[in-house]
C-alpha cells in the first residue's frame, strides 16, 4: 500500500543520502561547485517557506543573503594575510589603505571614518553570529511595520523590491567602508575550534552538505508545526484567521525572519565556499533569479524549491561552459520560466504530486478491488 | 535653482512616460508588466534602426516605435498575459521572463549572430542616436539657459499624459476601460469585450513605452539591459500614485523626479537614487493604498 506520506518520506530520504554521498564520487573542485549548488539550494528552502507557505513574496531576498555575505566576509577579509600585514597594529583591509587620505593612522580604529565599525570582526564568531542576527534584525524590523501597518500582497514586493536596490546603493557609495563596485575579494579561511575550512575540502562540502539537510528537516517540521498550519491558514484567507483570534502580522513577522535567517546563513557559506563578497549579491536580477528557481521547482514545496535552486544552477553551470549557449543560456531560462509559469503553476514539484497523486489512489482503489474479490 | 528644477522636471516626464503605460495596465487589467522596461528598450533600438537603415531622425521615429511596441504589446497580450488574468504574483513573474526573452532576443539579434549574420545597430554593444540640430543648441531666455531637449521631453511628456487623459475620459474605449477598471465583472455583464479592450489597453501602454524609449536615446547610451531598472523606477511611481490614477501618476512622477533632481544637485547621483527608494518605502509604509488612489475599488 503506498501512501503519499510514504513517498514524500522516500524524496526526501533519497535526497539526502545523493546531497552526503557525493564526496565518494567527486573531486575536490567539483565539490567545491556542488558545495554552491547546495547553498542556491538553501535560498529555494527560504523562498518556498516564505512565498509558498506564507504568502510573502519577498523580491529582494538578496537583502538578507548579502548582509550575511557581507557580515562574514568583513570577518574573513581581517584575517586574510595581505590585512594582516598592513604594517599598523592589527589587520587593516586593503582598500581601505587605497582610499585612506595620506597621513591617516593605519589602524582599524581610525583609518577612515567609520572604519571603527570594523573592529568587532576581528573575531570570526562575531562575524558569524551576526551573519544570522543581522539579516533576522532587518525582518523583523521591516516585518514587523509592513505587517502591522497592513501592507499586504504586491506591495511587500515592491517594498523589498526598493529597499533591497536601496541598500545595495548604499554598499556601493560607502567604498572606503564596504569596498564598493569590487566587494570584498582576497578573504582569509573560516576557522572554528582551531580548524580552518578551506573552501576545495570535503570538510566545507559537508559543512554546506549538513547545514541544508538540517535547515530541510528543520523547515519541514516548522511548517508542519501548529505555527505552520496557522500561517498557511492565513496565507488563504487572512481575514478569517484574524477573525479565529490569530495574530498574523505576528505569525507573517515570524516566517519572514525565519526566511531571512535561512537566507542569511546561506550567504554565510557562499563566501566560505567561493572567497568573495560583491554587492552583486543584492542585485534585482539575483534576487529574482531565487524566485525563478523556487517557482520553476515549485514553490509550494520546500523539497522542490530546493532542488530546483540546485538544478538550474549546475545546467546553467555545465550549459554555459559549451560555447553555443553561453549567449542563449538566458534566453533558454526567460522562455522556460514562462512555459513553467504559464503551464505548470505549480512548478515541477507540482507535476510530480499529480503523478504520485494518481500512483496512490490507483494503488488504494486496486486495492479496495482486491478485497471486493 | 530653475535649472535644477527643470532637470527635475525631464527626469520625472520620463519618469511618467515609463509610469503612465504601467498604471493603466495595472489599473485596468492587474497586471504587473515586468517587461514594460524592455518595451522601452525595444523603443530606443527602433530609434537606432530607423536612424541606421532608413535615415529617419528622431522625430520620425516616435510614431515608429509608438506602432512597433503597439504590435508587440498586442502579441505580449495573446501569448501570455491573457492566461494569466487574476493570477497577480504569475504576471509578475511571467512578464520577466519575457522581459529576458526580450533583453537576449536584441544581444542575439534576434538569433541570427548564431549563423554569423549580423544587422547593424544590434548586438549586446552600445549604440547612441543622433539629436536633430533643431534640439541640440542650447536656448537662452533672460540669463537662464534652456536645454532644447529637455523641454522637448516634457513637452512630449505633456502632450501624451493630455492625450491619455482624452482617451481615458472623452471616448467611448475609455469609458469602458474605467468599467472595467471599477467591476470587471459587471463590466462584461454590460456588454462589452473585456477581452478586446484589455488587450487594446495592453497595447497602447507598451506604445507609450515604446515612445519613451526613443526620448530616452536622445539622451542615454542605448543598450540590452537599460530598460531593466526603468521599470523598477516606473513602478515605484504607479505605487507611490495609487493605483489607476492618472492624477496620482503625474503628481508622483513629479515628486519622485524633482527628489531626484534636488539631490543629484547637492550630493551625487547615487545618494539620490537611495533617497528616491527610501522616500517610496516610507510612503508605502505610510500610505499603502498610494497617494492619490482610485476609490471604489
Amino acid at each position: 500500500m503506498l501512501k503519499h506520506d510514504h513517498l514524500r518520506i522516500a524524496a526526501y530520504a533519497i535526497f539526502i543520502v545523493t546531497v552526503l554521498s557525493l564526496p565518494v564520487f567527486f573531486d575536490e573542485f567539483w565539490l567545491n561547485r556542488a558545495s554552491k549548488y547546495l547553498v542556491y539550494g538553501m535560498l529555494g528552502i527560504a523562498i518556498s517557506l516564505c512565498w509558498g507557505y506564507a504568502g510573502i513574496l519577498n523580491l529582494g531576498q538578496g537583502l538578507f543573503f548579502g548582509a550575511g555575505a557581507y557580515m562574514l566576509g568583513m570577518s574573513l577579509k581581517l584575517a586574510s594575510p595581505t590585512s594582516l600585514q598592513q604594517g599598523g597594529a592589527g589587520p587593516v583591509p586593503d582598500f581601505m589603505l587605497w582610499n585612506a587620505e595620506p597621513g591617516a593612522v593605519t589602524d582599524l580604529c581610525c583609518i577612515n571614518s567609520g572604519s571603527y565599525l570594523w573592529l568587532p570582526f576581528q573575531s570570526q564568531a562575531f562575524g558569524f553570529i551576526m551573519a544570522i542576527v543581522l539579516p533576522v534584525l532587518l525582518a523583523f524590523i521591516l516585518g514587523s511595520v509592513m505587517f502591522r501597518k497592513g501592507v499586504s500582497g504586491v506591495f511587500i514586493s515592491i517594498i523589498t523590491l526598493a529597499l533591497v536596490l536601496l541598500v545595495r546603493l548604499l554598499v556601493v557609495d560607502a567604498q572606503a567602508l564596504t569596498g564598493g563596485f569590487n566587494g570584498l575579494t582576497d578573504l582569509g579561511g573560516l576557522t572554528f575550534g582551531g580548524y580552518e575550512f578551506d573552501p576545495y575540502s570535503v570538510a566545507t562540502y559537508y559543512l554546506a552538505a549538513v547545514s541544508l539537510i538540517l535547515i530541510l528537516l528543520g523547515t519541514r517540521l516548522l511548517v508542519n508545526s501548529r505555527a505552520g498550519l496557522v500561517m498557511q491558514g492565513i496565507r488563504d484567507d487572512e481575514n478569517r484567521a484574524k477573525y479565529l483570534g490569530f495574530d498574523a502580522a505576528a505569525y507573517q513577522t515570524f516566517f519572514f525572519c525565519v526566511s531571512a535567517a535561512i537566507s542569511g546563513f546561506a550567504g554565510l557559506l557562499y563566501v566560505v565556499t567561493s572567497e568573495f563578497v560583491s554587492p552583486t549579491f543584492m542585485d534585482l536580477a539575483f534576487s529574482i533569479s531565487m524566485v525563478i528557481w523556487a517557482a520553476v521547482g515549485g514553490r509550494g514545496s520546500l523539497l522542490g524549491a530546493c532542488i530546483g535552486a540546485i538544478v538550474i544552477n549546475m545546467l546553467g553551470a555545465t550549459i554555459s561552459e559549451s560555447e553555443v549557449f553561453v549567449e542563449s543560456w538566458q534566453a533558454i531560462v526567460g522562455l522556460f520560466f514562462v512555459l513553467v509559469v504559464l503551464f505548470m503553476p505549480n512548478g515541477m514539484a507540482g507535476v510530480v504530486h499529480g503523478w504520485c497523486r494518481r500512483l496512490t489512489t490507483k494503488s488504494s482503489k486496486s486495492e479496495i478491488g482486491g478485497q471486493l474479490q | 535653482m530653475l535649472d535644477t528644477i527643470l532637470i527635475g522636471l525631464s527626469l520625472g516626464s520620463i519618469l511618467l512616460l515609463v509610469a503612465l503605460g504601467l498604471s493603466i495596465i495595472y489599473g485596468s487589467m492587474g497586471v504587473i508588466n515586468m517587461a514594460h522596461g524592455e518595451l522601452v528598450m525595444i523603443g530606443a533600438y527602433s530609434t537606432v534602426l530607423a536612424q541606421i537603415h532608413m535615415g529617419l531622425s528622431l522625430f520620425a521615429a516616435i510614431p515608429l516605435a509608438f506602432v512597433v511596441c503597439f504590435a508587440l504589446g498586442l502579441l505580449i497580450e495573446k501569448f501570455v498575459v491573457r492566461r494569466l488574468y487574476g493570477r497577480l504574483f504569475d504576471t509578475l513573474l511571467a512578464t520577466w521572463g519575457v522581459a529576458i526573452l526580450l533583453q537576449q532576443a536584441i544581444r542575439l539579434e534576434f538569433g541570427l549572430s548564431f549563423f554569423g549574420i549580423h544587422i547593424a545597430g544590434l548586438g549586446p554593444g552600445l549604440q547612441s542616436v543622433k539629436v536633430p540640430d533643431l534640439l541640440s543648441e542650447p536656448i537662452f531666455i533672460g540669463e537662464f539657459l534652456i536645454q532644447p531637449y529637455r523641454a522637448f521631453i516634457i513637452i512630449i511628456s505633456i502632450l501624451l499624459a493630455v492625450i491619455t487623459w482624452l482617451l481615458m475620459y472623452k471616448t467611448r474605449m475609455g469609458q469602458q476601460i474605467r468599467a472595467i477598471m471599477r467591476n470587471k465583472d459587471m463590466a462584461a455583464a454590460c456588454g462589452i469585450n473585456v477581452r478586446k479592450v484589455n488587450a487594446l489597453t495592453f497595447a497602447y501602454g507598451a506604445g507609450l513605452a515604446g515612445v519613451a524609449g526613443v526620448m530616452m536615446s536622445g539622451f542615454k547610451t542605448v543598450m540590452p539591459d537599460m530598460g531593466s531598472s526603468l521599470v523598477v523606477d516606473g513602478f515605484l511611481v504607479v505605487v507611490v500614485g495609487g493605483v489607476g490614477s492618472l492624477v496620482g501618476t503625474i503628481v508622483a512622477s513629479g515628486l519622485l523626479g524633482q527628489v531626484n533632481g534636488i539631490f543629484a544637485a547637492l550630493s551625487n547621483d547615487i545618494i539620490a537614487r537611495a533617497i528616491v527608494f527610501g522616500v517610496v518605502i516610507a510612503i508605502i509604509i505610510w500610505r499603502p493604498q498610494g497617494l492619490l488612489n482610485y476609490k471604489g475599488r
